[in-house]
Protein backbone atom coordinates (compact mmCIF):
# COMPACT_ATOMS: atom_id res chain seq x y z
CA UNK A 1 0.00 0.00 0.00
CA UNK A 2 2.80 2.38 0.92
CA UNK A 3 4.57 1.59 -2.33
CA UNK A 4 1.35 2.23 -4.23
CA UNK A 5 0.92 5.60 -2.53
CA UNK A 6 4.51 6.52 -3.23
CA UNK A 7 4.06 5.62 -6.89
CA UNK A 8 0.96 7.80 -7.13
CA UNK A 9 2.78 10.65 -5.40
CA UNK A 10 5.74 10.26 -7.76
CA UNK A 11 3.44 10.40 -10.77
CA UNK A 12 1.79 13.49 -9.36
CA UNK A 13 5.10 15.24 -8.76
CA UNK A 14 6.38 14.33 -12.21
CA UNK A 15 3.27 15.81 -13.77
CA UNK A 16 3.67 18.95 -11.67
CA UNK A 17 7.33 19.50 -12.42
CA UNK A 18 7.43 18.95 -16.10
CA UNK A 19 7.03 15.33 -17.01
CA UNK A 20 3.59 15.05 -18.57
CA UNK A 21 0.58 17.06 -19.41
CA UNK A 22 -2.01 16.46 -16.74
CA UNK A 23 -4.73 14.17 -18.04
CA UNK A 24 -7.13 15.50 -15.42
CA UNK A 25 -8.50 19.01 -15.62
CA UNK A 26 -6.11 21.61 -14.23
CA UNK A 27 -7.17 25.17 -13.51
CA UNK A 28 -4.93 28.12 -14.08
CA UNK A 29 -5.37 31.86 -14.30
CA UNK A 30 -3.65 34.37 -16.54
CA UNK A 31 -3.56 37.94 -15.28
CA UNK A 32 -2.53 40.46 -17.88
CA UNK A 33 -1.69 44.11 -18.31
CA UNK A 34 -0.71 46.06 -21.42
CA UNK A 35 0.18 49.63 -22.38
CA UNK A 36 0.82 50.73 -18.81
CA UNK A 37 3.02 53.59 -20.10
CA UNK A 38 4.21 54.46 -16.62
CA UNK A 39 0.79 55.59 -15.34
CA UNK A 40 1.63 54.55 -11.80
CA UNK A 41 -0.70 56.91 -10.01
CA UNK A 42 -4.48 57.18 -10.40
CA UNK A 43 -5.55 59.91 -12.81
CA UNK A 44 -8.68 61.39 -14.29
CA UNK A 45 -8.72 60.47 -17.99
CA UNK A 46 -10.04 63.12 -20.42
CA UNK A 47 -13.81 62.97 -20.42
CA UNK A 48 -14.00 60.84 -17.27
CA UNK A 49 -15.73 62.06 -14.12
CA UNK A 50 -13.69 59.85 -11.81
CA UNK A 51 -10.16 58.85 -11.01
CA UNK A 52 -9.08 55.55 -12.54
CA UNK A 53 -6.01 53.36 -12.37
CA UNK A 54 -3.29 53.36 -9.77
CA UNK A 55 -0.88 50.50 -10.03
CA UNK A 56 -0.74 49.85 -6.29
CA UNK A 57 -4.48 49.11 -6.39
CA UNK A 58 -3.95 46.91 -9.41
CA UNK A 59 -1.18 45.05 -7.59
CA UNK A 60 -3.50 44.41 -4.63
CA UNK A 61 -6.18 43.07 -6.98
CA UNK A 62 -3.59 40.86 -8.67
CA UNK A 63 -2.47 39.46 -5.32
CA UNK A 64 -6.05 38.67 -4.33
CA UNK A 65 -6.69 36.91 -7.63
CA UNK A 66 -3.40 35.04 -7.48
CA UNK A 67 -4.31 33.52 -4.13
CA UNK A 68 -7.37 31.86 -5.67
CA UNK A 69 -5.59 29.59 -8.16
CA UNK A 70 -2.25 28.97 -9.89
CA UNK A 71 -1.52 32.11 -11.87
CA UNK A 72 0.68 33.60 -14.56
CA UNK A 73 1.08 37.37 -14.64
CA UNK A 74 1.89 38.68 -18.12
CA UNK A 75 2.66 42.11 -19.59
CA UNK A 76 1.89 42.68 -23.26
CA UNK A 77 4.24 45.59 -23.92
CA UNK A 78 4.65 49.37 -23.69
CA UNK A 79 5.19 49.27 -19.97
CA UNK A 80 8.28 51.51 -19.73
CA UNK A 81 7.60 54.80 -21.53
CA UNK A 82 4.96 57.52 -21.44
CA UNK A 83 4.27 59.38 -18.19
CA UNK A 84 6.90 61.42 -16.35
CA UNK A 85 6.95 58.69 -13.70
CA UNK A 86 8.52 56.43 -16.31
CA UNK A 87 10.32 58.82 -18.64
CA UNK A 88 12.39 60.68 -16.07
CA UNK A 89 14.00 57.36 -15.12
CA UNK A 90 14.05 55.89 -18.62
CA UNK A 91 11.77 53.06 -17.49
CA UNK A 92 13.88 52.01 -14.47
CA UNK A 93 10.97 52.81 -12.14
CA UNK A 94 8.66 50.55 -14.15
CA UNK A 95 11.01 47.58 -14.05
CA UNK A 96 11.37 47.94 -10.28
CA UNK A 97 7.60 48.02 -10.00
CA UNK A 98 7.14 44.97 -12.19
CA UNK A 99 9.76 43.02 -10.26
CA UNK A 100 7.89 43.78 -7.04
CA UNK A 101 4.59 42.75 -8.61
CA UNK A 102 5.96 39.36 -9.67
CA UNK A 103 5.41 39.46 -13.41
CA UNK A 104 6.25 36.19 -15.15
CA UNK A 105 7.00 37.53 -18.63
CA UNK A 106 6.79 40.68 -20.72
CA UNK A 107 6.87 41.22 -24.44
CA UNK A 108 8.67 44.25 -25.82
CA UNK A 109 6.41 47.03 -27.02
CA UNK A 110 7.37 49.49 -29.75
CA UNK A 111 8.01 52.15 -27.09
CA UNK A 112 10.50 49.88 -25.29
CA UNK A 113 13.05 51.12 -27.82
CA UNK A 114 12.47 54.83 -27.21
CA UNK A 115 15.35 55.25 -24.77
CA UNK A 116 17.86 53.59 -27.09
CA UNK A 117 19.29 50.10 -27.16
CA UNK A 118 21.82 50.60 -24.38
CA UNK A 119 19.13 51.58 -21.89
CA UNK A 120 16.89 48.77 -23.07
CA UNK A 121 19.69 46.27 -22.47
CA UNK A 122 19.98 47.58 -18.90
CA UNK A 123 16.25 47.27 -18.35
CA UNK A 124 16.23 43.70 -19.64
CA UNK A 125 19.10 42.82 -17.31
CA UNK A 126 17.30 44.44 -14.36
CA UNK A 127 14.06 42.56 -15.00
CA UNK A 128 13.49 39.48 -12.86
CA UNK A 129 11.27 38.11 -15.63
CA UNK A 130 12.04 37.23 -19.25
CA UNK A 131 11.57 39.92 -21.88
CA UNK A 132 10.33 38.39 -25.12
CA UNK A 133 10.50 39.39 -28.79
CA UNK A 134 10.66 36.48 -31.21
CA UNK A 135 10.55 38.74 -34.27
CA UNK A 136 13.44 41.05 -33.39
CA UNK A 137 16.94 40.07 -34.44
CA UNK A 138 20.06 42.02 -33.56
CA UNK A 139 22.04 42.87 -30.47
CA UNK A 140 19.37 42.85 -27.78
CA UNK A 141 19.07 39.99 -25.29
CA UNK A 142 15.43 39.18 -25.96
CA UNK A 143 14.21 35.64 -25.60
CA UNK A 144 11.90 34.42 -28.37
CA UNK A 145 9.85 32.39 -25.94
CA UNK A 146 9.76 30.93 -22.47
CA UNK A 147 7.97 27.94 -20.98
CA UNK A 148 6.46 28.52 -17.55
CA UNK A 149 4.99 25.81 -15.35
CA UNK A 150 1.88 26.74 -13.42
CA UNK A 151 -0.49 24.43 -11.56
CA UNK A 152 0.93 21.43 -13.34
CA UNK A 153 0.41 23.00 -16.77
CA UNK A 154 3.33 23.93 -18.96
CA UNK A 155 2.57 27.21 -20.70
CA UNK A 156 4.71 28.18 -23.68
CA UNK A 157 4.80 31.94 -24.18
CA UNK A 158 6.03 33.46 -27.45
CA UNK A 159 6.54 37.23 -27.55
CA UNK A 160 6.08 39.42 -30.64
CA UNK A 161 6.14 43.17 -31.22
CA UNK A 162 4.70 45.22 -34.04
CA UNK A 163 6.69 45.17 -37.24
CA UNK A 164 5.99 48.92 -37.49
CA UNK A 165 8.32 49.66 -34.58
CA UNK A 166 11.05 51.18 -36.81
CA UNK A 167 8.66 53.93 -37.91
CA UNK A 168 7.27 54.47 -34.43
CA UNK A 169 10.54 55.52 -32.84
CA UNK A 170 13.68 57.42 -33.85
CA UNK A 171 15.71 55.39 -36.40
CA UNK A 172 18.80 55.47 -34.18
CA UNK A 173 16.89 53.51 -31.54
CA UNK A 174 16.49 50.53 -33.85
CA UNK A 175 19.74 50.74 -35.81
CA UNK A 176 21.09 47.27 -36.51
CA UNK A 177 17.87 45.54 -35.47
CA UNK A 178 15.71 43.58 -37.86
CA UNK A 179 11.98 43.34 -37.28
CA UNK A 180 10.41 40.41 -39.08
CA UNK A 181 6.77 39.58 -39.66
CA UNK A 182 5.22 38.43 -36.35
CA UNK A 183 3.37 35.60 -38.14
CA UNK A 184 6.65 34.24 -39.47
CA UNK A 185 8.27 34.39 -36.05
CA UNK A 186 5.35 32.64 -34.37
CA UNK A 187 5.32 29.95 -37.08
CA UNK A 188 9.07 29.49 -36.66
CA UNK A 189 8.88 28.78 -32.93
CA UNK A 190 5.40 27.30 -32.57
CA UNK A 191 6.30 23.63 -33.16
CA UNK A 192 9.29 23.81 -30.82
CA UNK A 193 7.24 25.52 -28.11
CA UNK A 194 4.31 23.18 -28.59
CA UNK A 195 6.55 20.18 -28.03
CA UNK A 196 7.63 21.60 -24.68
CA UNK A 197 4.24 22.90 -23.56
CA UNK A 198 0.66 21.95 -22.89
CA UNK A 199 -0.74 25.22 -24.17
CA UNK A 200 0.75 28.05 -26.20
CA UNK A 201 0.23 31.73 -25.43
CA UNK A 202 1.37 34.49 -27.78
CA UNK A 203 2.19 37.62 -25.83
CA UNK A 204 1.60 40.18 -28.52
CA UNK A 205 2.15 43.87 -28.98
CA UNK A 206 0.51 44.02 -32.40
CA UNK A 207 -2.96 45.49 -31.82
CA UNK A 208 -6.32 43.73 -31.81
CA UNK A 209 -6.79 43.67 -35.58
CA UNK A 210 -3.38 42.09 -36.13
CA UNK A 211 -4.01 39.65 -33.29
CA UNK A 212 -7.15 38.44 -35.06
CA UNK A 213 -5.24 38.07 -38.31
CA UNK A 214 -2.50 36.16 -36.50
CA UNK A 215 -5.01 33.79 -34.93
CA UNK A 216 -6.68 33.22 -38.29
CA UNK A 217 -3.45 32.60 -40.18
CA UNK A 218 -1.39 30.58 -37.68
CA UNK A 219 -3.15 27.49 -36.33
CA UNK A 220 -2.08 26.16 -32.97
CA UNK A 221 -2.14 29.29 -30.81
CA UNK A 222 -4.31 28.73 -27.75
CA UNK A 223 -4.33 32.27 -26.33
CA UNK A 224 -3.18 35.68 -27.54
CA UNK A 225 -2.61 38.21 -24.77
CA UNK A 226 -2.42 41.46 -26.70
CA UNK A 227 -1.69 45.15 -26.48
CA UNK A 228 -0.82 48.17 -28.65
CA UNK A 229 -4.36 49.15 -29.70
CA UNK A 230 -5.32 50.06 -26.08
CA UNK A 231 -8.51 48.04 -26.48
CA UNK A 232 -10.92 47.64 -23.59
CA UNK A 233 -11.81 44.08 -24.45
CA UNK A 234 -14.40 43.28 -21.81
CA UNK A 235 -14.78 39.65 -22.86
CA UNK A 236 -12.34 37.35 -24.66
CA UNK A 237 -12.61 37.40 -28.42
CA UNK A 238 -12.62 34.02 -30.14
CA UNK A 239 -11.05 33.42 -33.55
CA UNK A 240 -11.25 29.73 -34.45
CA UNK A 241 -9.78 27.91 -31.46
CA UNK A 242 -7.80 30.94 -30.28
CA UNK A 243 -8.79 33.10 -27.31
CA UNK A 244 -7.75 36.76 -27.64
CA UNK A 245 -7.64 39.16 -24.68
CA UNK A 246 -6.44 42.70 -24.02
CA UNK A 247 -6.74 44.99 -20.97
CA UNK A 248 -7.20 48.61 -22.14
CA UNK A 249 -4.40 50.95 -20.99
CA UNK A 250 -2.65 52.85 -18.19
CA UNK A 251 -3.41 50.29 -15.46
CA UNK A 252 -7.10 51.23 -15.63
CA UNK A 253 -7.97 47.54 -15.89
CA UNK A 254 -6.49 44.20 -14.96
CA UNK A 255 -7.25 41.32 -17.30
CA UNK A 256 -8.31 37.98 -15.84
CA UNK A 257 -8.47 34.82 -17.94
CA UNK A 258 -9.32 31.54 -16.21
CA UNK A 259 -8.51 28.36 -18.09
CA UNK A 260 -9.16 24.70 -17.51
CA UNK A 261 -6.63 22.49 -19.25
CA UNK A 262 -6.74 18.73 -19.78
CA UNK A 263 -4.67 16.56 -22.11
CA UNK A 264 -2.87 19.58 -23.48
CA UNK A 265 -6.06 21.36 -24.46
CA UNK A 266 -8.13 24.18 -23.06
CA UNK A 267 -11.45 22.61 -22.16
CA UNK A 268 -13.09 25.74 -20.76
CA UNK A 269 -12.34 29.37 -20.16
CA UNK A 270 -13.80 32.49 -18.62
CA UNK A 271 -12.42 36.00 -18.97
CA UNK A 272 -13.12 39.50 -17.74
CA UNK A 273 -11.56 42.87 -17.00
CA UNK A 274 -11.41 44.16 -13.46
CA UNK A 275 -11.58 47.95 -13.58
CA UNK A 276 -9.03 49.56 -11.28
CA UNK A 277 -9.94 52.58 -9.16
CA UNK A 278 -8.30 54.10 -6.12
CA UNK A 279 -9.87 53.11 -2.81
CA UNK A 280 -8.44 54.09 0.54
CA UNK A 281 -6.70 51.22 2.31
CA UNK A 282 -6.89 48.87 -0.66
CA UNK A 283 -3.46 49.47 -2.12
CA UNK A 284 -0.54 47.09 -2.10
CA UNK A 285 1.76 48.83 0.36
CA UNK A 286 4.99 47.47 -1.05
CA UNK A 287 4.10 48.65 -4.54
CA UNK A 288 2.78 51.96 -3.21
CA UNK A 289 6.15 52.60 -1.56
CA UNK A 290 7.81 52.27 -4.97
CA UNK A 291 5.21 54.54 -6.57
CA UNK A 292 5.68 57.16 -3.88
CA UNK A 293 9.47 56.91 -3.94
CA UNK A 294 9.66 57.66 -7.65
CA UNK A 295 6.85 60.24 -7.50
CA UNK A 296 8.96 62.18 -4.99
CA UNK A 297 11.96 61.80 -7.25
CA UNK A 298 9.85 63.19 -10.11
CA UNK A 299 9.10 66.27 -8.01
CA UNK A 300 12.76 66.60 -7.16
CA UNK A 301 13.84 66.19 -10.80
CA UNK A 302 11.30 68.74 -11.96
CA UNK A 303 12.95 71.28 -9.70
CA UNK A 304 16.35 70.69 -11.28
CA UNK A 305 17.91 73.65 -13.08
CA UNK A 306 18.76 72.88 -16.71
CA UNK A 307 19.87 76.30 -17.88
CA UNK A 308 19.62 80.02 -17.48
CA UNK A 309 17.99 82.74 -19.55
CA UNK A 310 19.38 86.26 -19.59
CA UNK A 311 16.01 87.61 -20.74
CA UNK A 312 12.34 86.94 -20.05
CA UNK A 313 11.02 84.22 -22.37
CA UNK A 314 7.67 85.42 -23.66
CA UNK A 315 5.02 82.71 -23.81
CA UNK A 316 2.04 84.88 -22.87
CA UNK A 317 -1.09 83.57 -24.57
CA UNK A 318 -2.05 86.78 -26.34
CA UNK A 319 1.54 87.25 -27.55
CA UNK A 320 2.43 83.79 -28.93
CA UNK A 321 -0.96 83.70 -30.65
CA UNK A 322 -0.58 87.03 -32.41
CA UNK A 323 3.09 87.82 -33.07
CA UNK A 324 6.64 86.52 -33.02
CA UNK A 325 8.03 86.04 -29.52
CA UNK A 326 11.50 85.06 -28.37
CA UNK A 327 10.16 81.88 -26.74
CA UNK A 328 8.39 80.95 -29.97
CA UNK A 329 11.65 81.53 -31.84
CA UNK A 330 13.58 79.41 -29.34
CA UNK A 331 11.26 76.39 -29.53
CA UNK A 332 11.06 76.60 -33.33
CA UNK A 333 14.86 76.90 -33.54
CA UNK A 334 15.31 73.76 -31.44
CA UNK A 335 12.95 71.78 -33.69
CA UNK A 336 14.68 72.97 -36.84
CA UNK A 337 18.14 72.24 -35.46
CA UNK A 338 17.24 68.80 -34.13
CA UNK A 339 15.73 67.67 -37.44
CA UNK A 340 18.23 69.52 -39.67
CA UNK A 341 15.23 71.00 -41.47
CA UNK A 342 15.31 74.07 -43.69
CA UNK A 343 12.73 75.77 -41.50
CA UNK A 344 10.32 75.13 -38.65
CA UNK A 345 6.71 76.18 -38.25
CA UNK A 346 4.83 75.54 -35.01
CA UNK A 347 1.55 76.78 -33.57
CA UNK A 348 1.72 79.55 -30.99
CA UNK A 349 -1.05 77.76 -29.11
CA UNK A 350 1.36 74.96 -28.26
CA UNK A 351 3.31 77.33 -26.00
CA UNK A 352 1.42 77.71 -22.76
CA UNK A 353 3.33 80.05 -20.49
CA UNK A 354 6.39 82.27 -20.04
CA UNK A 355 9.67 81.79 -18.20
CA UNK A 356 11.14 84.72 -16.34
CA UNK A 357 14.76 85.82 -16.56
CA UNK A 358 17.05 83.64 -14.45
CA UNK A 359 17.41 79.92 -13.93
CA UNK A 360 15.20 77.52 -15.89
CA UNK A 361 13.92 74.36 -14.22
CA UNK A 362 12.57 71.23 -15.88
CA UNK A 363 9.19 72.03 -14.34
CA UNK A 364 9.12 75.39 -16.13
CA UNK A 365 9.89 73.77 -19.48
CA UNK A 366 7.14 71.22 -18.87
CA UNK A 367 4.72 74.06 -18.13
CA UNK A 368 5.64 75.79 -21.39
CA UNK A 369 5.16 72.58 -23.41
CA UNK A 370 2.74 70.41 -21.39
CA UNK A 371 1.38 68.41 -24.31
CA UNK A 372 2.81 65.07 -25.38
CA UNK A 373 3.80 66.35 -28.79
CA UNK A 374 6.74 65.13 -30.81
CA UNK A 375 8.91 66.34 -33.66
CA UNK A 376 8.23 65.56 -37.30
CA UNK A 377 9.76 67.06 -40.41
CA UNK A 378 7.97 66.95 -43.72
CA UNK A 379 9.00 67.81 -47.23
CA UNK A 380 6.77 70.59 -48.58
CA UNK A 381 6.88 72.58 -51.78
CA UNK A 382 7.33 76.32 -51.50
CA UNK A 383 3.71 76.63 -52.55
CA UNK A 384 2.64 74.45 -49.62
CA UNK A 385 4.83 76.43 -47.22
CA UNK A 386 2.96 79.55 -48.23
CA UNK A 387 -0.35 77.73 -47.71
CA UNK A 388 0.76 76.81 -44.20
CA UNK A 389 1.63 80.42 -43.41
CA UNK A 390 -1.60 81.70 -44.96
CA UNK A 391 -3.51 79.37 -42.67
CA UNK A 392 -1.43 80.54 -39.72
CA UNK A 393 -2.53 84.15 -40.23
CA UNK A 394 -6.07 83.40 -41.39
CA UNK A 395 -7.68 84.18 -38.05
CA UNK A 396 -6.39 87.49 -36.75
CA UNK A 397 -9.49 89.11 -35.29
CA UNK A 398 -8.39 87.77 -31.94
CA UNK A 399 -5.33 85.75 -30.83
CA UNK A 400 -5.58 82.20 -32.22
CA UNK A 401 -3.62 79.05 -31.43
CA UNK A 402 -2.85 78.55 -35.11
CA UNK A 403 -0.71 81.71 -35.29
CA UNK A 404 2.75 80.48 -36.33
CA UNK A 405 6.11 80.75 -34.62
CA UNK A 406 8.90 80.10 -37.09
CA UNK A 407 12.57 79.36 -37.52
CA UNK A 408 14.75 79.49 -40.63
CA UNK A 409 12.17 81.54 -42.44
CA UNK A 410 10.74 85.01 -42.37
CA UNK A 411 7.54 86.42 -43.77
CA UNK A 412 5.52 89.59 -44.04
CA UNK A 413 1.73 89.60 -43.86
CA UNK A 414 -1.08 92.07 -44.25
CA UNK A 415 -3.86 91.96 -41.70
CA UNK A 416 -6.22 93.86 -43.98
CA UNK A 417 -5.80 91.57 -46.99
CA UNK A 418 -8.37 88.82 -47.62
CA UNK A 419 -7.83 85.43 -46.01
CA UNK A 420 -5.57 83.37 -48.25
CA UNK A 421 -3.81 86.44 -49.66
CA UNK A 422 -2.28 87.88 -46.52
CA UNK A 423 1.25 86.49 -46.81
CA UNK A 424 3.25 88.84 -49.01
CA UNK A 425 6.91 87.93 -48.76
CA UNK A 426 8.49 84.70 -47.59
CA UNK A 427 12.18 83.86 -47.35
CA UNK A 428 13.79 80.59 -46.31
CA UNK A 429 17.44 80.60 -45.42
CA UNK A 430 17.57 84.21 -46.53
CA UNK A 431 16.35 83.48 -50.08
CA UNK A 432 12.91 84.21 -51.51
CA UNK A 433 10.56 81.26 -51.39
CA UNK A 434 10.49 79.26 -54.63
CA UNK A 435 6.95 77.86 -55.06
CA UNK A 436 8.23 74.81 -56.92
CA UNK A 437 11.22 74.01 -54.77
CA UNK A 438 10.97 71.41 -51.99
CA UNK A 439 11.83 72.38 -48.42
CA UNK A 440 12.06 70.28 -45.29
CA UNK A 441 9.83 71.85 -42.65
CA UNK A 442 9.97 70.80 -39.01
CA UNK A 443 6.77 70.93 -36.99
CA UNK A 444 4.96 68.97 -34.31
CA UNK A 445 2.71 65.94 -34.69
CA UNK A 446 -0.36 68.00 -33.74
CA UNK A 447 -0.05 70.23 -36.81
CA UNK A 448 1.06 67.30 -38.96
CA UNK A 449 -2.19 65.55 -38.05
CA UNK A 450 -4.21 68.59 -39.09
CA UNK A 451 -4.49 70.25 -35.69
CA UNK A 452 -5.56 73.91 -35.56
CA UNK A 453 -6.86 73.35 -39.09
CA UNK A 454 -3.44 72.93 -40.75
CA UNK A 455 -3.91 70.70 -43.80
CA UNK A 456 -0.78 71.18 -45.91
CA UNK A 457 1.40 68.77 -43.91
CA UNK A 458 -1.10 65.94 -44.32
CA UNK A 459 -1.53 66.84 -47.99
CA UNK A 460 2.21 66.49 -48.53
CA UNK A 461 2.26 63.04 -46.96
CA UNK A 462 -0.79 61.99 -48.96
CA UNK A 463 0.77 63.32 -52.17
CA UNK A 464 3.78 61.06 -51.68
CA UNK A 465 1.51 58.09 -52.32
CA UNK A 466 2.29 54.70 -50.87
CA UNK A 467 4.92 54.38 -48.22
CA UNK A 468 8.19 52.95 -49.41
CA UNK A 469 10.00 50.11 -47.67
CA UNK A 470 13.33 51.46 -46.45
CA UNK A 471 15.26 48.63 -44.86
CA UNK A 472 12.16 47.05 -43.44
CA UNK A 473 10.68 50.34 -42.22
CA UNK A 474 7.72 51.82 -43.99
CA UNK A 475 8.38 55.51 -44.52
CA UNK A 476 6.64 58.09 -46.62
CA UNK A 477 8.99 59.76 -49.05
CA UNK A 478 7.88 63.14 -47.74
CA UNK A 479 8.27 62.25 -44.07
CA UNK A 480 11.87 63.16 -43.34
CA UNK A 481 11.97 63.00 -39.55
CA UNK A 482 9.62 61.24 -37.15
CA UNK A 483 10.33 60.56 -33.48
CA UNK A 484 7.10 59.66 -31.68
CA UNK A 485 9.03 58.49 -28.63
CA UNK A 486 10.53 61.84 -27.57
CA UNK A 487 8.41 64.74 -26.40
CA UNK A 488 9.24 68.27 -27.55
CA UNK A 489 9.77 69.43 -23.97
CA UNK A 490 12.54 66.87 -23.58
CA UNK A 491 14.25 68.20 -26.71
CA UNK A 492 14.14 71.66 -25.18
CA UNK A 493 15.63 70.33 -21.95
CA UNK A 494 18.43 68.61 -23.88
CA UNK A 495 19.11 71.87 -25.72
CA UNK A 496 19.24 73.89 -22.49
CA UNK A 497 21.45 71.31 -20.82
CA UNK A 498 23.89 71.64 -23.70
CA UNK A 499 23.82 75.46 -23.89
CA UNK A 500 23.32 76.31 -20.20
CA UNK A 501 22.83 80.03 -20.97
CA UNK A 502 20.51 81.52 -23.60
CA UNK A 503 19.56 85.03 -24.71
CA UNK A 504 16.90 84.66 -27.40
CA UNK A 505 15.45 87.82 -28.84
CA UNK A 506 12.76 88.70 -31.35
CA UNK A 507 14.50 88.87 -34.71
CA UNK A 508 11.84 90.22 -37.01
CA UNK A 509 10.98 86.84 -38.53
CA UNK A 510 7.30 87.76 -38.68
CA UNK A 511 6.35 91.29 -39.73
CA UNK A 512 2.96 92.88 -40.12
CA UNK A 513 2.65 95.25 -43.06
CA UNK A 514 -0.05 97.63 -41.91
CA UNK B 1 -1.63 55.25 -43.64
CA UNK B 2 -5.30 55.80 -44.13
CA UNK B 3 -7.83 55.02 -41.43
CA UNK B 4 -11.54 55.72 -41.16
CA UNK B 5 -13.25 57.80 -38.51
CA UNK B 6 -17.00 57.35 -38.63
CA UNK B 7 -16.48 55.92 -42.15
CA UNK B 8 -14.65 59.07 -43.32
CA UNK B 9 -11.06 58.46 -44.48
CA UNK B 10 -8.23 60.37 -42.81
CA UNK B 11 -4.55 60.22 -43.76
CA UNK B 12 -1.97 59.89 -41.03
CA UNK B 13 1.75 59.37 -40.70
CA UNK B 14 3.27 56.13 -39.46
CA UNK B 15 3.21 55.89 -35.69
CA UNK B 16 0.23 58.20 -35.31
CA UNK B 17 -2.49 57.12 -32.93
CA UNK B 18 -6.22 57.36 -32.32
CA UNK B 19 -5.71 60.88 -30.96
CA UNK B 20 -4.22 62.04 -34.28
CA UNK B 21 -7.07 60.52 -36.27
CA UNK B 22 -9.55 62.44 -34.13
CA UNK B 23 -7.59 65.68 -34.57
CA UNK B 24 -7.73 65.17 -38.33
CA UNK B 25 -11.44 64.39 -38.14
CA UNK B 26 -12.11 67.37 -35.84
CA UNK B 27 -13.57 65.12 -33.16
CA UNK B 28 -10.96 65.17 -30.40
CA UNK B 29 -12.82 67.69 -28.29
CA UNK B 30 -15.96 65.56 -28.43
CA UNK B 31 -14.04 62.76 -26.73
CA UNK B 32 -11.96 64.87 -24.35
CA UNK B 33 -15.09 66.56 -23.09
CA UNK B 34 -16.63 63.21 -22.25
CA UNK B 35 -19.52 63.63 -24.69
CA UNK B 36 -18.33 60.70 -26.81
CA UNK B 37 -16.04 57.68 -26.66
CA UNK B 38 -14.00 55.97 -29.32
CA UNK B 39 -14.95 52.47 -30.46
CA UNK B 40 -13.37 50.00 -32.82
CA UNK B 41 -15.18 48.08 -35.56
CA UNK B 42 -15.96 45.25 -33.13
CA UNK B 43 -17.64 47.50 -30.58
CA UNK B 44 -14.77 47.75 -28.10
CA UNK B 45 -13.77 51.04 -26.50
CA UNK B 46 -10.22 52.12 -27.39
CA UNK B 47 -7.93 54.66 -25.74
CA UNK B 48 -6.73 57.87 -27.36
CA UNK B 49 -3.18 56.52 -27.44
CA UNK B 50 -4.22 53.32 -29.17
CA UNK B 51 -2.21 52.31 -32.22
CA UNK B 52 -3.75 52.37 -35.68
CA UNK B 53 -3.08 50.38 -38.80
CA UNK B 54 -3.86 51.05 -42.43
CA UNK B 55 -7.54 50.58 -43.20
CA UNK B 56 -8.66 50.41 -39.55
CA UNK B 57 -12.09 51.80 -38.76
CA UNK B 58 -12.90 53.64 -35.56
CA UNK B 59 -16.08 55.33 -34.50
CA UNK B 60 -16.78 58.31 -32.27
CA UNK B 61 -20.18 58.12 -30.60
Amino acid sequence: MNKFRKAIMALFLVSLWGGWAPAWPADLRILYLNDFHGFAEPYQPPGSKEMLGGVSYLAAAADRLRREKPTLFLAAGDMLQGANWANLFQGRSCIELMNAMGFDAMTAGNHAFDYGQQVLKQRISQAKFPVLAANVAGGLPFKPYVVQQVGGVKVGIIGVVTEDTPVATHPKNVAGLKFTRPEDAVRRYLKEVREKSDIVVVLSHLGLEADQALAASVPGIDVIVGGHSHTKLLQPLIVGPTIIVQAWEHAKALGVLDLTVADGKITSFDGRLEEIKPAAGREDRKVQRIVTYYARKVDSRLGKTVGRTEVDLDGRTEQVRSRETNLGDLVADILREKSSADAAIINGGGIRTSIGKGKITIKQVYAVLPFDNYLVAIRLTGRQVKQVLEHGVSSLAEPAGRFPQVSGLSFVYSRSAPVGERVKEVAIGGYPLDPDKEYVIATNDFLAAGGDGYQAFGDAIRAAGDYSDLGGALMSQNLVYNDPGTWLRDLVIDYLNARRKITPKVEGRIKELD
Amino acid sequence: MQVYVNETPVDLMPGMKVRHALIQAGLLKEVESGRCKVWDAWGNEVGLDGALSHGLKIYVK
